[in-house]
């Protein structure tokens, strides 16, 4: 290689010198490296030893929600009419898919109504933190339920699992009183933010429902429970290693609440309604139980429990009888004749003889005709009464004026709303000289005698509602007690006091005897209600009073809307009371566009929903039985059309009135 | 060691005189960091023995004795060897390069792996052999002046970057860097002139931001911005450092216990195994156990640097003071990426980490060192040995 001697000493050597000094060097630098990672062991272990312990316990250990039972709400005698049910979900955890796309493809097959919300699903998934597991689908059939664990293997990051859904076994019938839950949207956390309280965690909880209508939402807090906790260990992907019992809390479940209603008696009003639109009340008269309070047509609750398809939801809030309004509350009609017993009981506080008579000539005359219905005669108040005179009632109206009504009106439970515990009441509108002053018609604000005949008929201004109508039957029948309606028997085991003490309304007894004479002769021979209020429970009879209300002018054309569409139609109301000489439950009904005066619609299911109360009342089922009467069948099994026995000139009638909600779907 | 049977003619050369001649300490010292790997393993695989405990141990047993065995093997053997394995090793990294016979492992993003039909392996981790055997022996062979400063180091220059340059644009990263690092730490130690590394020590300042910008793939580039802040990216390229200072800041002064490290139990650190089984064994052991592992580790480099300085063939002294230089990186790179003070690259701990090709490397180069003491008293002549 080189002309050089091999070795050179001194090249040897300086070669040798260097390399010692080098590798010197090399040895200190590496030493250093090894103390400067000891300095950053140090840092990481010493010093911030705590930080890192405590992110290191955030990783293992996860706090899962666990969510409360919601409180379940039962009727009077215990029967559940909103509790839990077993539910099953399919969740996703991104990242233990191979490729999402493939899994919902899959899932499509196995589940097809997944695929036309894939955009949505897809768009939850990517949002969620990572391994936590998106629900994809709630209420799982068992099939669905099935099929997805068979597939598991070819699934990964699919799992299936079960979680408590709020059910409402009766359906419809508690639909507007019990109202519904639903998924937490922006609106309910935007309300709770404006009250300026914090929003609890639980409600971006998937699996958290809240209150949406009814005693639902009115005692939500109440029901809700209080979540528990489990703490778990868990591992990189989430997976539950183990469960930490020492730092787990249980959930507490929601208060149990205990209403006033009788599932027996609501069914079957809800039953008698058929297609029909309207409410029904029944009150216990002594201490102002409600035992039935439905609307109809009504609509399935359990439908926007795990979120209603839209489909769905347009159907039914399109349908002309509005199945989501309720007609028992918040629906305020006009009480027609039923109001007439409030006219004669503020003729009678101004000192009017019952016993005057009055002639009836098939009509009133104040400026210009006011019709009655027929041509009755002489009237005493309780003819008047049993044959819901026009004209009788006109005189007294027109004789005292508007404000002595309404006094007695209001008194007797109209134009208010009362504390039932939940929301969706309307008052309804009595109207008096004073309201005539405060809403002045084309700047007009005078009330012109001409109102009044309208007024003394239950017409015009005047609306109520079907819980007021049944307030004031209960304060009819009781003998002047000023009974408050109590929806709320009790709160997690607390007995709810009744609204009010209960006080004798100002009106001399001998007045309401009249009117219950008069009623009582409503539902005998030639009273308006007679044919359809017949209970056939031998010595418990009903008393009551027909009522219709037109929803329109009339113009020259027919009365009472037969075979017109059912829109245009007059509601038919019917109140009633029984047992006449001793009485125990009062109910109102109103029937939406029922057509027809005199109790053909109202009055019949009015008579089933009472005899329902009556016979499961242990008293006076043992008075019944006692005098011979056998009940040969469930009252709750009658068919709504043999009860009904409507006239053959409604058959053109119903044949123009609308198709049921189904029919209104596409196929 | 003037005593030693090696000083007298005719007994030098009895395997028996050589096999006391193996330095112990570094061979208990190499055991316990292996025997600490076993148990981290055992740890990690929740306290089984399968899969890597126990592959771990026996690949170490196998390669201990491949150790010991080389360390008998004369060094004029190992110096005739060096240019044949290094032209070898570099045919094979362009049969990786130029023909069908390299292949990419699924998932590894580099092909880096060189199928001969019969046998599947690694060239680059082997080059970092061949570079340091190969520049032992050019060094050998010319002065000091021309280690310091002539024109003929423009061949050592081209044994680093011709498979430095090949390797990284498998695009092994790791590997190459570690080649080019050790061949540095070798011209370094043979005497370059410090002129010559203040200038490249400033091309490096110069080139390497854009290169890192424009010369790199995205997952390397990723890496690099990562460990420049990797709280900007906690769930994807991120996760790793964060985890691992979980898991040794956890650790704390003694340690979670054996078995019971919640980051590597988990599974929340990843390749708990391979290139971040320290933060295991930070976790478990705490600050005392891993401090007590690098002062292993300082003391297997010390005691090796010492053995490369004590040999009386300058082929021995570079020989073993490069195979040191490589055994340093790896802890050096793997420690500071493990404790976020560098980007991650796929450099393992050594004979901690589970991996036979790196651990081949690791032993295969001990027993370059062992041979070196063993014949410390050999002086090599110039020129070709035959």
């Amino acid at each position: 290689m080189s002309s050089e001697p091999s070795i050179f000493f001194s090249d040897v050597n300086e070669r040798q010198g260097s390399f010692l000094r080098r590798t010197f060097v090399v040895g200190g630098l590496t030493a250093l490296g090894v103390v400067a990672l000891t300095g950053r062991l140090t840092q990481l272990q010493v010093v911030q030893a705590q930080d890192y312990a405590t992110l290191a316990k955030e990783n293992q250990f996860n706090f899962r929600l666990v969510l409360p039972p919601r409180g379940l709400i039962k009727d009077r005698n215990g029967v559940v009419i909103a509790g839990n049910r077993p539910s099953f979900r399919v969740l996703i955890v991104r990242d233990e898919t191979n490729d999402l796309d493939q899994t919902l493809d899959l899932l499509g097959q196995l589940m097809p109504d997944t695929v036309e919300r894939r955009r949505a699903i897809i768009r939850d998934v990517n949002a969620a933190a990572r391994f936590s597991p998106v629900p994809v689908k709630s209420d799982l059939t068992w099939d669905e339920f099935a099929k997805v664990n068979l597939y598991a293997p070819e699934l990964p990051g699919v799992m299936a699992d079960m979680n408590d859904a709020r059910f409402y076994p009766f359906g419809g019938a508690f639909a507007h009183v019990i109202g519904y839950v639903a998924k937490p949207n922006d609106r309910d956390i935007a309300a709770i933010r404006e009250r300026d309280e914090e929003v609890p965690q639980i409600l971006y909880n998937p699996g958290f429902r809240i209150g949406r209508q009814g005693v639902e939402k009115a005692l939500d807090t109440r029901l809700r429970g209080v979540e528990g906790g489990n703490r778990v260990e868990v591992d990189a992907r989430g997976r539950v290693v183990a469960e930490d019992i020492g730092g787990s809390r249980p959930a507490v479940p929601g208060d149990e609440v205990i209403l006033t209603l009788d599932a027996d008696v609501q069914n079957r009003a809800l039953e008698v309604f058929g297609e029909e639109a309207g409410g029904a009340v029944l009150m216990d008269v002594r201490n102002g139980d409600i035992l039935c309070m439905v609307s109809a047509p009504s609509f399935d609750p359990n439908l926007f429990v795990s979120g209603v398809p839209s489909r769905t939801y347009r159907a039914l809030a399109d349908y002309e009888r509005r199945p989501l309004l309720d007609k028992a509350l918040t629906g305020t009609f006009a009480p027609g004749s039923t109001f007439k017993p409030v006219v004669g009981l503020a003729a009678l506080r101004r000192g009017a003889n019952p016993e005057r008579r009055i002639v009836c000539t098939g009509g009133f005359y104040l400026g210009r005709r006011f019709a009655c219905h027929a041509t009755h005669g002489v009237q005493t108040l309780r003819d008047a009464i049993k044959n819901s005179c026009n004209v009788y009632f006109m005189t007294l109206a027109v004789e005292m004026g508007p404000d002595a009504i309404a006094v007695a009106a209001r008194e007797l439970g109209f134009g208010q709303t009362y504390d039932l515990g939940v929301g969706g009441q309307k008052a309804g509108l009595v109207p008096d000289t004073q309201w005539r002053r405060d809403n002045p018609v084309r700047g007009d604000s005078k009330w012109y005698p001409g109102e009044t005949p309208s007024y003394g008929i239950g017409q015009g201004a005047l609306t109520v509602n079907a819980l007021q109508l049944a307030v004031y039957t209960s304060r009819l029948a009781n003998g002047r007690k000023a009974v408050m309606p109590r929806l709320i028997k009790s709160i997690g085991g607390v007995e709810q006091p009744p609204a009010a003490a209960v006080t004798d309304l100002p009106f001399d007894a001998a007045a309401f005897k009249v009117v219950q004479e008069g009623m009582e002769a409503v539902t005998d021979v030639g009273g308006t209600g007679f044919r359809n209020s017949q209970l056939g429970l031998g010595p418990v009879r009903m008393a009551g009073k027909t009522g219709t209300a037109q929803s329109r002018n009339y113009g020259s054309g027919s009365r009472k809307g037969a075979g017109r569409p059912w829109a245009q139609k007059d509601h038919n109301l019917f109140i009633a009371y029984a047992p006449i000489d001793n009485p125990r439950y009062a109910v109102a009904v109103i029937i939406q566009h029922g057509g027809m005066g005199g109790g053909t619609a109202g009055a019949p299911r009015a008579r089933e929903i009472m005899r329902v109360a009556l016979l499961k009342d242990p008293e006076i089922r043992a008075r019944i039985e006692q005098s011979g009467f056998v009940e040969t069948e469930d009252p709750g099994a009658h068919d709504v059309a043999e009860v009904t026995p409507l006239p053959a000139s409604v058959a053109p009638a119903e044949a123009t009135s609308p198709p049921p909600a189904s029919s209104d779907l596409p196929q | 060691m003037t005593a030693s049977a090696l000083t007298r003619p005719g007994e030098r050369d009895r395997v028996s005189s050589k096999l006391a001649e193996i330095d112990w300490r570094l061979t208990g010292l190499l055991c316990i960091v292996a025997g600490v790997g076993t148990a981290m393993l055992y740890s990690v695989a929740g306290g089984q023995w399968q899969p890597w405990a126990l592959d771990h141990m026996v690949r170490f047993g196998v390669l201990l004795a491949a150790m010991l065995g080389l360390a008998m093997v004369h060094p004029k053997w190992w110096f005739r060897a060096a240019y044949p394995l290094y032209a070898v090793l570099l045919v094979m990294v362009l049969l990786i390069e130029f023909t069908p016979l390299g292949y990419e492992p699924v998932g590894a993003g580099a092909k880096n792996w060189l199928n001969l039909g019969f046998i599947r392996l690694q060239p680059g981790e082997f080059m970092k052999l061949g570079v340091v055997l190969a520049l032992a022996r050019w060094y050998h062979n010319h002065t000091a002046n021309d280690a310091r400063f002539s024109w003929k180091l423009l061949i050592p220059a081209a044994m680093i970057g011709v498979p430095f340059l090949l390797i990284a644009k498998q695009p092994d990263l790791g590997s190459a860097m570690m080649v080019g690092l050790t061949g540095a730490i070798i011209m370094f130690v043979a005497g370059l002139s410090w002129k010559i590394i203040a200038t490249g020590a400033l091309a490096a300042v110069v080139t390497i931001p854009p290169f890192v910008m424009f010369g790199m793939h995205d997952y390397q580039r990723n890496r690099v911005l990562t460990f420049l802040n990797p709280e900007a990216d906690p769930t994807g390229t991120g996760y790793n450092i964060i985890q691992s200072k979980i898991a040794l800041g956890s650790g704390g002064l003694l340690g979670r216990g054996y078995g019971l490290g919640s980051q590597s139990q988990l599974e929340f650190l990843p390749e708990r195994h391979t290139d971040f089984i320290f933060s295991t064994l930070s976790e478990e052991f705490g600050f005392v156990g891993s401090v007590t592992v690098l002062a292993c580790y300082i003391a297997i480099i010390l005691i090796s640097l010492r053995i490369a300085s004590l040999s009386h063939s300058h082929f021995g002294r570079i020989a073993a003071a490069g195979a040191t230089g490589t055994f340093a990186l790896y802890v050096l790179i793997n420690g500071a990426m493990v404790m976020g003070m560098a980007p991650v690259v796929g450099v393992p701990m050594p004979l901690l980490s589970y991996g036979g090709s790196s651990m081949m490397t690791i032993m295969l180069g001990f027993g370059l060192v062992m041979a070196t003491r063993v014949h410390r008293y050999v002086e090599l002549p110039k020129g070709q040995i035959l």
